[in-house]
């Protein structure tokens, strides 16, 4: 018989691993089209983990691939340190996932569908049914089958699956799909939370608020490839400067700085002056342009940087790289 | 690409809290099966079926007949008996076994695929192997049983209202009597026995049993045509017509009914214990192959529809057509058809294969199904089983979802 246990160097490398989530040249083909395209993705551990794209792009690709669901074609991958498919059933011991909408034995109760799949897990799985119900809220509702739950229940029961395991990393492929605004804000809490407890919550998600809201770091993906990686406040930073300036004769506020060769794309409004500084713009440009306006005898009520938005910066990002090619 | 530079200080990581398990192991765990027999339980629509068409038409069938036959005895015969039981076990439970284990069995193996749980299961890092296996014994912890009860039901009324008169080459005799109870009853019913009785051979020593016979007036005369064919094997002279008295009518009764008791004994009244105890395995065996065909071809298929009418179609018109057709060229092709060497090993006394007679040779014995011999229905059996389980667990295991 054939067991899990897990050799001792593949344990020791699973401890001192700092990446939950590590791949190396990961692609997966469908006939012409690649889907997952030399992915290189560090997930650090113990943080909420955006994975970022696009419909169509290539995220729950590449979540089926780590999980075991379909195989790569090329490159290799690890999930907390265990190396892919080899520790396979080592790694997924401790890891927790809905792909795609979660779906569940609809003439089964909520608790009989979890008990299905506690039995597949470790004997420990099953005393956590009860647990798992209470956090994700719907323990009130654990008997009732599951073709009477709602969109978003679904999506709590499969959380609560997740949480089986007693994960040390969990994938959620679109979590916040059916869910209303509360039952988002409650979905976002318990990523938290569960990051407090020093978990890994990887969010494959295209609600960019909600991923800047919850998650530390992000990869986005497009068409199969990673364009970006990092924290979401180190990428944010090498975005495009945004200036809100509220002066007198706006007009020729832009004239003045149009002639100059800062570079900047200004747009008149309302609101007064919307300036938008290239990436790598330093701070210093903000104190010149201010300078050339009071030179040029415009009175300047108000100079205010504007934090560039995941979204904003996202749109740029995916905007730009399509306008290239 | 931008790599990350200054990645989050990472966080103590819970201990690693999975117990020791057998995740990866082929071998299905008892909670898995357990829960597996849930999810099949609580299909309320396939098994309130499986009930009705197992139980439930042999226990109203059984349970009119008995009604009547209590009502008006003259008129409806008894409930059970041999026919009853051979008409119930080679048609309905056989037929419907088949098909009705088929079905749980492609339901077993496409559930989790069209419910979309099959991506839960193996997110668990379960065995895909492991998790294809637990539907077997999950799935005949369901079926076997409600076959089981089927059965007894159809056994218990067989045998507790079984007919208690045998016909008897043209006599009705009461049934399980012993020899002498048999000779006894012969004794009461000399006429009965000596004009319409059975066929009896005279040796030479029972001439006069033989002078009896020929002589009993029956039909108001003596008995040169009616009655016992009377073989004269002594030597002598033909007797002349004497009148004959009721003490040699009654010693010529015994004779008979002594003569023919074996023949007596052979008659069904109901079936054997073995008889039942073959069948009974025979139809397990029967629902065991429909369970793990139906199994198998529910897990290659992905999806239930196709899968169930397919096995429909195989059980009813294309195994009795194939099985009776002899087509020369294709007769090793008929042989390979899983029904045809099911019949083959139906327990004798069996009529298979929507009737046709089985005979004491059971299928085996059966004239009009393709001759085959039992070690190779057995290895058309066995391939079967096997050859379905390892195509079900094959896409199992390769299943991208």
């Amino acid at each position: 018989m054939t067991t899990t246990t897990v050799p001792a160097l593949a344990d020791e490398r699973a401890t001192e691993s700092q990446w939950a989530v590590e791949t190396h040249g990961l692609t997966k083909r469908f006939g012409n089209n690649v889907a997952v395209n030399s992915v290189e993705l560090l997930v650090p551990r113990g943080c909420a983990f955006g994975y970022l794209g696009p419909n169509g792009a290539g995220k729950t690709t590449l979540i089926r691939v780590l999980l075991g669901l379909t195989h790569a074609d090329a490159g290799t991958m690890s999930l907390l340190g265990y190396s892919v498919p080899r520790h396979r059933a080592a790694a997924l011991a401790r890891v927790g996932a809905i792909v795609d909408e979660p779906r569940f034995h609809g003439h089964l109760t909520g608790r009989q569908n979890l008990q299905i799949l506690a039995a597949a897990r470790e004997p420990a799985a099953r005393q956590r049914i009860g647990p798992s119900l209470e956090r994700v809220g719907i323990l009130h509702r654990a008997d009732d089958r599951v073709s009477k739950y709602s969109m978003g229940m679904r999506q709590r029961l499969g959380v609560a699956a997740c949480l089986l395991g007693d994960p040390q990393l969990l994938i959620l492929d679109e979590p916040m799909n059916g869910l209303d605004p509360a039952g988002m804000h409650e979905m976002r809490d318990m990523i938290l939370s569960l990051v407090a407890e020093g978990r890994t919550v990887v969010l494959s998600s295209h609600l960019l608020d909600e991923v800047e809201r919850t998650c530390d770091a992000v990869a986005i993906v497009d068409r199969g490839q990673i364009i970006r990686q990092g924290p979401i406040s180190e990428l944010l930073a090498g975005a495009a400067l945004a200036l809100q300036v509220e002066c007198t004769e706006p007009e020729r506020a832009r004239a003045l700085l149009d002639a100059t060769n800062i570079g900047a794309l200004i747009q008149v409004g309302e609101a007064g002056l919307g300036i938008s500084l290239p990436v790598g713009t330093a701070r210093d440009a903000i104190a010149e342009i201010n300078r050339i306006l009071v030179e040029g005898g415009i009175s300047v009520y108000r100079l205010q940087q504007i934090q560039a938005s995941l979204e904003s910066w996202f749109l740029s990002v995916t905007s730009r790289l399509g306008a290239e090619e | 690409m931008t790599t990350l530079t200054d990645v989050p200080a990472p966080v103590p990581v819970p201990a690693a809290s999975p117990s020791p398990d057998h995740r990866g192991s082929w071998i299905p765990t008892g909670p898995m099966i357990r829960t597996r027999i849930m999810e099949l339980r609580k299909r309320r629509g396939l098994m309130i079926t499986m009930a009705l068409v197992m139980i439930g038409i042999p226990t109203v069938f059984l349970g009119i007949r008995l009604l009547l036959h209590g009502v008006d005895p003259k008129t409806y015969g008894p409930a059970g008996g041999y026919d009853i039981y051979t008409a119930f076990v080679s048609g309905v439970l056989y037929v419907f076994g088949f098909i009705l284990a088929a079905t749980l069995g492609v339901t077993a193996g496409s559930s989790d695929l069209t419910d979309g749980m099959f991506r839960h299961l193996v997110v668990t890092g379960r065995s895909r192997l492991a998790l294809y296996l637990a539907r077997i014994p999950a799935g005949l912890a369901i079926i076997i049983p409600v076959v089981a009860a089927g059965f007894t039901i159809v056994c218990a009324v067989c045998v507790f209202a079984a007919p208690t008169r045998v016909e008897f080459n043209g006599l009705r005799v009461p049934a399980n009597l012993s020899r002498a109870g048999l000779e006894n009853w012969a004794a009461g019913h000399p006429s009965e026995v000596i004009c319409d009785g059975p066929n009896v051979q005279i040796g030479p020593n029972d001439a006069g049993i033989g002078t009896t016979i020929q002589n009993f007036p029956c039909n108001n005369g003596p008995n040169p045509g009616g009655g016992p064919t009377i073989t004269k094997q002594g030597p002598g002279p033909q007797a002349q017509p004497q009148p004959v008295s009721h003490a040699q009518a009654v010693q010529a009764a015994r004779f008979i009914a002594g003569e023919n008791y074996g023949d007596y004994t052979r008659h069904f009244l109901y079936p054997s214990y073995s008889l039942m105890i073959k069948s009974g395995l025979w139809l397990e065996l029967e629902v065991l192959i429909g369970f793990v065909v139906g199994l198998g071809l529910g897990s290659l298929l992905g999806q239930r529809t196709v899968a169930v009418i397919l096995l429909i179609v195989l059980e009813i018109v294309l195994t009795p057509i194939l099985s009776r057709a002899k087509i020369a060229h294709l007769i090793n092709l008929q042989r390979a058809v899983v029904g045809l060497a099911t019949a083959h090993l139906a327990p004798g006394g069996l009529p298979v294969l929507g009737g046709g007679g089985g005979g004491p040779g059971g299928g085996g014995g059966n004239p009009g199904l393709v001759p085959e011999s039992t070690t190779v229905a057995v290895c058309v059996i066995v391939a079967w089983l096997v050859g379905w389980s390892v195509i079900g667990a094959w896409r199992m295991m390769t299943r991208d979802t």
